[in-house]
């Protein structure tokens, strides 16, 4: 039996705090930590978990680095993020287009 | 295919779609208002300075560099400062296409300046005329590829220069000065109300 569209989502990405990263990683490439923050409207932590699920992933890379002597943290998203990202859209695409 | 698994993909897509535009919106235009607002002043102290400081002579030109240099200097100056929270991955975007863009738009402006001040039977009326068609110029093909809001600048700035030739040559620097300061300073107000509501 063909396995339903909806179970294809990926879960990692299916959830909106998290779509929304990967939205604006999608359109910047990389993101700093306190912007996305502001962008989505999340907590530290809430921010930080849900970047760790997606490092997990490997859907991104999170580096720290120093700008004028003040840590930064950057989000950048990776090959194998966007891929599961374009994946994601086709299977959404797939879901709108099925018969009732 | 359940309904409400539809309509949830329908708003996944509308989501992304939605923070894509928005995300590319809010990093092109970074500090552009306040770069805009800069550049509005130079037209008035550029000017001002022209009519009440230095009048005539060889001077005019350096006034105009020195004023150029410092908007520049300004411009990168406020750029840098509105990416203290901003991606880094677009933090000197906005610089480099300013000068990318800009540079060999002043270059062409100088290089026309150079050669009418070399002829005499020009008069030094048509240095402000010459640059502010080139500047024009630049705000049509913005306005062209890129912000169709910057557009009207372009025009407004053509039309209104080559009127000014025409009709008022002898006062067209006060009045393409104000035209072009005014322009720049709402071009600057709307572009940081848009910047503040994405």
């Amino acid at each position: 039996m063909e396995e339903h569209i909806a179970v294809r989502l990926n879960k990692a990405i299916h959830q909106k705090a998290r779509l929304g990263i990967m939205s604006i990683l999608m359109a910047l490439e990389e993101a700093e930590f306190n912007y996305l923050k502001e962008r989505l409207k999340l907590t530290d932590g809430n921010l930080s978990s849900h970047l760790s699920l997606l490092e997990k992933e490997k859907y991104i890379k999170i580096k720290k680095k120093f700008v004028r002597k003040k840590p930064k943290t950057l989000c950048q998203i990776t090959d194998i993020g966007r891929q599961a990202f374009e994946e994601y859209l086709e299977n959404l695409e797939k879901i709108i287009s099925s018969k009732p | 295919m359940k309904e409400d698994e539809r309509r949830e993909a329908l708003e996944n897509i509308e989501l992304i779609k939605e923070l894509v535009l928005q995300t590319k919106k809010h990093v092109d235009s970074y500090g552009g208002g306040i770069i805009s607002i800069i550049w509005g002043v130079f037209c008035f102290v550029g000017v001002a300075g022209q009519r009440l400081v230095i009048p005539h002579g060889p001077l005019m030109g350096v006034w105009w560099t020195a004023l150029v240099v410092a908007a520049i200097f300004a411009s990168i100056l406020v750029s840098q400062r509105y990416h203290k929270t901003q991606p880094v991955g677009a933090q000197h975007r906005y610089i480099r296409y300013f000068l990318r863009f800009w540079l060999p738009f002043l270059l062409l402006g100088y290089t026309l300046i150079f050669f009418i001040a070399l002829s005499p039977s020009l008069s030094n009326h048509y240095i402000s005329i010459v640059m502010l068609l080139v500047i024009s110029t630049g705000y049509l093909i913005i306005g062209l590829l890129f912000f169709r809001g910057i557009l009207y600048m372009g025009s407004i700035g053509y039309v209104g220069t080559i009127f000014s030739a025409i009709y008022f040559l002898e006062y067209s620097d006060i009045i393409l000065g104000s035209l072009f300061g005014v322009g720049l300073i709402i071009t600057g107000l709307v572009i940081n109300k848009q910047w503040k509501n994405t």
